[in-house]
């Protein structure tokens, strides 16, 4: 048995390693896909311009634009169009944001009136349009506080844990190595048993001696290892060049990999026994990563997605593994604190795999 | 006793009755040649054999043993080539043949010496790093049989292997088995060739599932009744749609001549006289012995 199975693993490399492209597509694609979204699916706001209208033109209006061109979030643009024409400089790109302090500004604070000031933000980017108004609150309360010279009723002490600078990236990765993994290991098993039912040797198989159970683990184990060695490629990316802090255990985190791999393979597995040619696997696996991707939590947040379509992120196996991934890698959660999603992945692998396992074995025989 | 029995088999697809209730046997020693057109059942026959569909009814034995219940014991004894080329074109002659050797549990030396052996009959050796994807269609062929033969199988069952495989290569595959029957091997070979029935011990000819006729060469030979004439003239499709009009004879094209075969009860005159108003004298016209081919024709006729 461990003879067989060796000898599939065997053939199975030399498959792998003899497929230029494919070895291309296993190894490099992802280090681009990871370098392009560790820079692009960039959603830290900064350097947001800004257009300033101060038609006070008072000490204390200058004060206040001041205080937001200090910080590394609003930069100045000059202007020459005039406000009622605004709306060009948002089409053309002239700006993000348009502040306007209207005359008796200076004056209404001075009575002890509240000094009204318009703020525009461009919301074609509505995630970076409420993160510069959130900004430009702060900004405004600490000026509140020191002009007025009195604390305002409540000071919210703001602090961002695990990620203090919201880097993007540091959430990125850890998010792209775990869809890595589901894609790698699922569309690769899905394949190479496809491959081998459309040239006609899984037949040629059936004649020999070889059982089921060594058939599917030959060919399963693999691609297991391929995608293992494929996720540490991507962290020891992610650590070096993006200098991600990896705070969490590397165990626990293989170890859980390890738990996640036995829903992807069975997908996998499953894939290839409702599909004829290696075109419909390759769009079957497109399909469900797309799913698996899009309900994961990767690029939104789970909370942000309407209610009725939240309940379907519950049967994605790759929504519990994004957090148990991204807890590990950034926040040092222990298996404790990972109990429910761990909890789903045992679900996930015993059904799914069982299922595929049993339902390849029947397809076979 | 028998290597291979197969007892009143019937295999149907959908409506289509593939198989009809055939029966044959295969002796230890001996090659059987299942002779058909495409689609007479040789296959589906083949595959039922070999455990890879269900067949409705009938009882097929390999070595004693009731291929429905006892398959996982006839695994070590069967060597099967499938009809289209399955080995892994992407790895190399040697790789494809370590492989299947590790399938089968063959350890490293058992390896070692059986592919010398194989590279011996095969000629294959100075190619062992070529891919099977490069290789030439009677290459490919005689891969396939080694990596069938890799397990030394006392029953070997090869299904169209020298079907698209130039004249040179099907001789030499030919030899191959001839070689390997030696060793007391059962090996049962499907073909479309009539020419390639000579060559085996014994044959039955395949048509739509039924069985024609089953004997050896010379035996099928003798099965036939009537008389065969070889008229020299090019089958052109002028000439063959005349004779096709004509009651009471069968033609068929022969290489650049043409074979024709007279009704029993038409009389000398009357078939001369018919074929010279088709414009093919008596001068042109001889009396030949009958092929296995005509044989064919003879018996799909009737």
């Amino acid at each position: 048995m461990i003879r067989t199975i060796w000898a599939l693993m065997q053939k199975e490399f030399h498959q792998v390693i003899r497929d230029r492209i494919m070895l291309r597509l296993i190894f490099v694609a992802p280090l681009i896909q990871l370098l392009l979204l560790g820079y692009t699916a960039n959603t830290d706001v900064k350097l947001i311009y800004t257009a300033f209208y101060d038609f006070d033109q008072s000490e204390l209006s200058r004060e206040y634009i001041r205080s937001f061109t200090v910080g590394d979030y609003f930069v100045r643009r000059t202007s020459d169009i005039p406000l009622v024409e605004a709306t060009k400089g948002f089409k053309e790109n002239k700006f993000n944001a348009v502040m306007v302090i209207p005359v008796d500004f200076s004056k209404n604070i001075q009575w002890g009136k509240p000094g009204k000031v318009g703020f525009m933000v461009d919301g074609t980017n509505a995630n970076s349009a409420s993160i510069a108004l959130g900004y430009a609150n702060i900004i405004t309360s600490q000026f509140n506080q020191r002009v007025s010279g009195f604390a305002s009723p409540v000071s919210l002490g703001g602090k961002i844990l695990y990620n203090p600078e919201a880097k993007s990236v540091y959430f990125m990765v850890p998010g792209i190595v775990a869809t890595l993994l589901t894609v790698i290991t699922m569309m690769l098993t899905c394949m190479a048993i496809v491959r081998e039912r459309e040239i006609g040797t899984l037949e040629q198989l059936m004649v020999t001696p070889i059982t089921t159970p060594a058939l599917l683990l030959g060919k399963i184990i693999p691609f297991a290892l391929i995608g293992f060695l494929e996720m540490s490629i991507a962290l020891a990316f992610g650590i070096i060049w993006f200098k991600i802090p990896f705070v969490g255990s590397w165990p626990l985190l293989y170890g859980l990999s390890f738990l996640f791999l036995f829903t992807t393979l069975g997908v996998g597995i499953f894939i290839s026994t409702v599909v004829k040619t290696q075109q419909q696997a390759m769009f079957f696996s497109w399909f469900f990563s797309l799913f698996a991707l899009m309900t994961s939590g990767f690029f939104t947040p789970i909370a942000n997605i309407p209610k009725s379509i939240q309940y379907l992120t519950y049967i994605n196996p790759l929504r519990y593994f994004m957090k148990i991934v991204r807890g590990i890698i950034m926040k040092g959660a222990s298996l404790d604190a990972l109990y429910p999603e761990v909890a789903a992945m045992v679900i996930f692998g015993l059904v799914v795999f069982s299922f595929s396992w049993i339902r390849f074995s029947k397809r076979v025989k | 006793m028998s290597s291979v029995e197969v007892a009143h088999l019937n295999k149907t697809y959908g409506s289509l009755r593939a198989v009809k209730d055939f029966n044959f046997s295969a002796r230890e020693g001996e090659i059987l040649a299942l002779v058909g057109p495409d689609g007479a059942g040789k296959t589906s026959i083949f595959r039922a054999i070999c455990g890879l569909i269900e067949y409705d009814s009938g009882e097929i034995r390999i070595a004693g043993y009731d291929t429905s219940r006892e398959f996982e014991k006839i695994k070590p004894l069967l060597g099967y080539m499938p009809q289209t080329f399955s080995l892994y074109p992407d790895l190399s002659v040697e790789e494809n043949l370590y492989f299947y050797a590790g399938i089968f549990g063959l350890k490293r030396h058992q390896f070692n010496e059986k592919k010398k052996l194989l590279y011996q009959f095969s000629g294959l050796e100075p190619f062992h790093n070529r891919r099977a994807a490069a290789l030439s269609g009677g290459m490919k062929q005689k891969l396939a049989l080694s990596c069938a033969l890799i397990h030394d199988p006392s029953v070997l069952m090869l299904d169209e292997p020298t079907t698209g495989v130039d004249p040179l290569s099907r001789r030499q595959f030919w030899d191959i088995l001839k070689h390997l029957k030696k060793d007391g091997s059962t090996i049962v070979v499907s073909t479309p060739y009539m020419d390639e029935v000579a060559l085996s011990d014994r044959a039955i000819l395949v048509h739509q599932g039924t069985k024609l006729a089953e004997g050896t060469p010379d035996e099928l030979i003798r099965l036939f009744s009537g008389r065969v004439y070889l008229a020299k003239v090019q089958p052109t499709t002028e000439r063959m749609e005349k004779l096709e009009k004509i009651q009471g004879i069968i033609s068929r094209r022969f290489g650049s001549s043409i074979h024709i075969y007279p009704r029993l009860d038409m009389t000398k005159d009357d078939f001369y006289g018919q074929l010279e108003l088709a414009g093919i004298g008596p001068d042109i016209i001889e009396p030949v012995s009958p092929d296995l081919e005509d044989i064919f024709i003879q018996l799909m006729g009737d």
